[in-house]
């Protein structure tokens, strides 16, 4: 059985992120994976080291640092957990909280996890809009869509982004990258929410998973006719031939 | 200044026949190009409503609020002018007072009752100084226009400070809405809405945490009816929901609603709508403070509420055939639950019709559909027929609906909303439930008037097309 924690659940909800794990939750009953979801937020002990998939959304500024100052009791065992191989998906606050530090739409400069070797710096303009990036998944260049709305510029140090920017303006507008990539954590700005519409995404994810519980990653395939059909409606829509 | 304020307003008028003249539907231009002739103008014509101005704002409910006030003070006689097209920024809202003065600049009536735009409140208030503010509730909408929710508070509260002539009307089930009394210093009349007898169908949702707005502690619930609105109060500082004047008390399965107020004649009055859903009830009780806070007689005040029909896509119903059709214009996943609510109450059943556009006035995000519960429609699943999506995002939405837990063999795509909207009159259910976002309302209302059969439109209380 996968564990799967969904981390404050009740804080980090703006952008539909909790879509997320209806994603990641279907696509796994669908093949008769057993799956046990676990929320935890505010106050309630984090076992890490049980866990196979923890999953983070985003939030605004207020419930975002609530979210790190509680997170921040737990690091160093999260901090052990990744480097065990724990898989970690992150959106926008959420990823933000992994880095050294962050700053807020006010300016406010708040220490992070620091796990990942990433920072973020408030900008000027709200960077919003639909964005596609290019990610390798089984070595497979892939197209990830998804919708884009932040403040905050991050910035990677050495540490390998989730994929290049074919559309949008990915951590900063600058450098074309997208997300952040460390050992099985993913980290990126894109909502929409990220996995319904990237089917192949999530079952990396799935399959990462049950690779940490030590179970066999063999994933049947699905009938994904409608999550194509999403897929590719989008890249229609912002005018991207699909691959 | 006289000439200046009447050439605006010619020009205003002009502009309104040309874009009439042209095809544009907008009605912020008139209003755009008489300010730009003469910034001074809405204040200048605002001055002249004799009793005073009522704002309505707020995430949802503001239309409907601002139309059951207008209902009322009109059938109290009042001359009441109002923006009832729902230009609700600064531009619409000049555009309706132009078109309710004559060219000399003259403004005849007693109130005008103008709904406005979260991010438009600042400049609005500014001009109108009204006597009466309604704030209705807040919710999370529309982010990639307005950021985040508590920069939209913050900005509303600063621009109050300097209304010193104005009285709140809160709903006090919004924790978020009801600190303005305490933040803004004014005098504050509330309304709300009592405890649900069957606890269990309302319980706070597990994924929701509300922050105390001063001290930002997590929130404790008696009761929650939806989202944050329910009797709350902060663990840590006191803040509780006040106890609120006008007080409407959940009646049995029938639906009806009874209310108390200071000074009724009677301990528990029947209110009576023509309106569905829980989100109406504290429409029509915003609306009931306004009116008993301009001292409209209670009889007055029941008869223009009944009387109230609602506007274009607000759950509004039409006939085609035997069948039952609601059209219901969404916006954010609090006011979507609240119509799918509705859908699921209907022991008729029903098929559905969801249109998704993201063009900017729709919010070019749609992520907000997967906070919408379509996983209660899960269980109903027998009583529902067809899921016909349709939309310039009409595959998401599809897509939505299958993570939902609907059986993909009940989801249609089509991205021909006319054939989309014949093909679910089609279906054999007994009730129809169409959904559609902001920019598609109006081309599908059209679609669905061009259908239905003309002797049953009056019946049924149509609004007008505006
Ligand atoms: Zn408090």
């Amino acid at each position: 059985m996968i564990r799967a924690c969904h981390l404050y659940p009740d804080l980090l909800n703006l952008y539909g992120d909790g879509g997320n794990m209806i994603a990641f939750q279907k696509r796994c009953r669908w093949r008769n994976i057993p799956l046990q979801i676990i929320n935890r937020s505010l106050t309630d002990t984090k076992d890490f080291s049980a866990y196979d998939f923890v999953f983070l959304g985003g939030g605004s500024d207020r419930e975002q640092k609530l979210a790190a100052s509680d997170l921040m009791k737990s690091r160093d065992r999260l901090q052990k957990a990744i480097e065990n191989g724990l898989v970690v998906l992150a959106i926008s606050g959420g990823y933000q909280l992994f880095g050294r530090h962050y700053e807020t739409g006010d300016g406010k400069h708040t220490p992070g996890l620091a796990i990942l070797n990433l920072y973020t710096e408030a900008g000027g303009k709200r960077l919003v809009g639909n964005a596609v990036i290019e990610m390798k998944l089984a070595g497979v260049p892939t197209r990830v869509v998804g919708f884009e709305n932040h403040q905050g510029r991050t910035f990677l140090d050495g540490i390998a982004p989730l994929g290049k920017v074919l559309l949008g303006q990915g951590n900063n507008g600058k450098d074309g990258l997208e997300g952040a990539r460390y050992k099985n954590v993913f980290c990126s700005y894109l909502h929409g929410p990220l996995l319904p519409k990237n089917a192949a995404l999530t079952d990396k994810l799935i399959r990462l998973a049950l690779k940490k519980r030590g179970l066999d990653p063999y994933l049947k395939p699905l009938d994904d006719a409608f999550e194509q059909r999403a897929h590719t409606a989008l890249l229609d829509r912002l005018g991207l031939k699909v691959n | 200044m006289k000439l200046r304020l009447s050439s605006a307003i010619l020009t205003g008028k002009l502009a309104a026949k040309l874009s009439r003249v042209c095809g544009y539907g907008g009605s912020s231009f008139p209003g755009l190009l008489a300010r730009l002739f003469y910034p001074g103008a809405l204040k200048k014509l605002a001055a002249q409503v004799r009793k005073g101005i009522i704002v309505v704002t707020g995430t949802n409910g503001k239309t409907t609020t601002a139309n059951m006030i207008t209902g009322v003070l009109q059938e109290a006689g009042f001359k009441t002018i109002s923006n009832r097209e729902g230009a609700n920024m600064i531009s619409g809202i000049t555009t309706s007072f132009i078109m309710n003065s004559i060219a000399s600049g003259k403004i005849d009536c007693d109130y005008a009752v103008i709904e406005v735009d979260e991010a438009s409140i600042p400049e609005v208030l500014n001009n109108l100084s009204p006597r009466l503010v309604v704030v209705t509730n807040f919710f999370q909408d529309q982010l990639d226009r307005y950021w985040e929710l508590g920069q939209v508070i913050g900005i509303i509260r600063d621009s109050l400070l300097g209304q010193k002539q104005a009285t709140l009307v809160l709903n006090a089930d919004d924790p978020l809405v009801a600190q303005f009394q305490r933040t803004t210093g004014l005098p504050a009349y509330y309304f709300g809405l009592a405890g649900d007898k069957n606890p269990g169908k309302r319980d706070p949702a597990a994924r929701e945490t509300s922050l105390c707005p001063f001290c930002g502690s997590p929130l404790v619930y008696n009761y929650c009816h939806y989202g944050q609105l329910g009797a709350y109060s902060c663990p840590d500082c006191g803040f509780t929901r006040p106890r609120p004047q006008v007080e409407a008390m959940e009646a049995g399965a029938e639906g009806g609603y009874n209310l108390t107020y200071p000074g009724a004649p009677v301990p528990s009055i029947a209110l009576e709508m023509q309106t569905q859903g829980l989100h109406n009830v504290y429409n029509a009780l915003a609306a009931f403070s306004v009116s008993i806070l301009l001292g409209v007689n209670l009889q007055t005040i029941l008869v223009g509420l009944r009387k109230y029909r609602p506007a274009i896509g607000r759950m509004e119903k039409f006939r085609y055939g035997n069948k039952q059709v609601y059209l219901n214009l969404v916006k954010n996943s609090t006011g979507f639950n609240q119509g799918l609510e509705t859908l699921c109450e209907d022991r008729g059943g029903g098929d559905v019709l969801i249109v998704l556009n993201d063009n900017f006035a729709d919010s070019r995000d749609i992520s907000w559909i997967w906070d919408v519960n379509f996983e209660m429609l899960t269980v109903r699943q027998k009583r529902l027929g067809c899921f016909i999506c349709s939309g310039l995002r009409g595959e998401e939405m599809a897509l939505r609906l299958k993570y939902a837990g609907i059986p993909t063999g009940k989801i249609v795509t089509n991205t021909s909303m006319n054939q989309a909207v014949k093909a679910v009159l089609r279906s054999n259910r007994r009730s129809t439930y169409i959904f559609s976002t902001y920019t598609a309302l109006r081309p599908v209302h059209k679609i669905i008037e061009s259908l239905v059969e003309k002797g049953d439109k009056s019946d049924q209380g149509m609004p007008s097309v505006s």
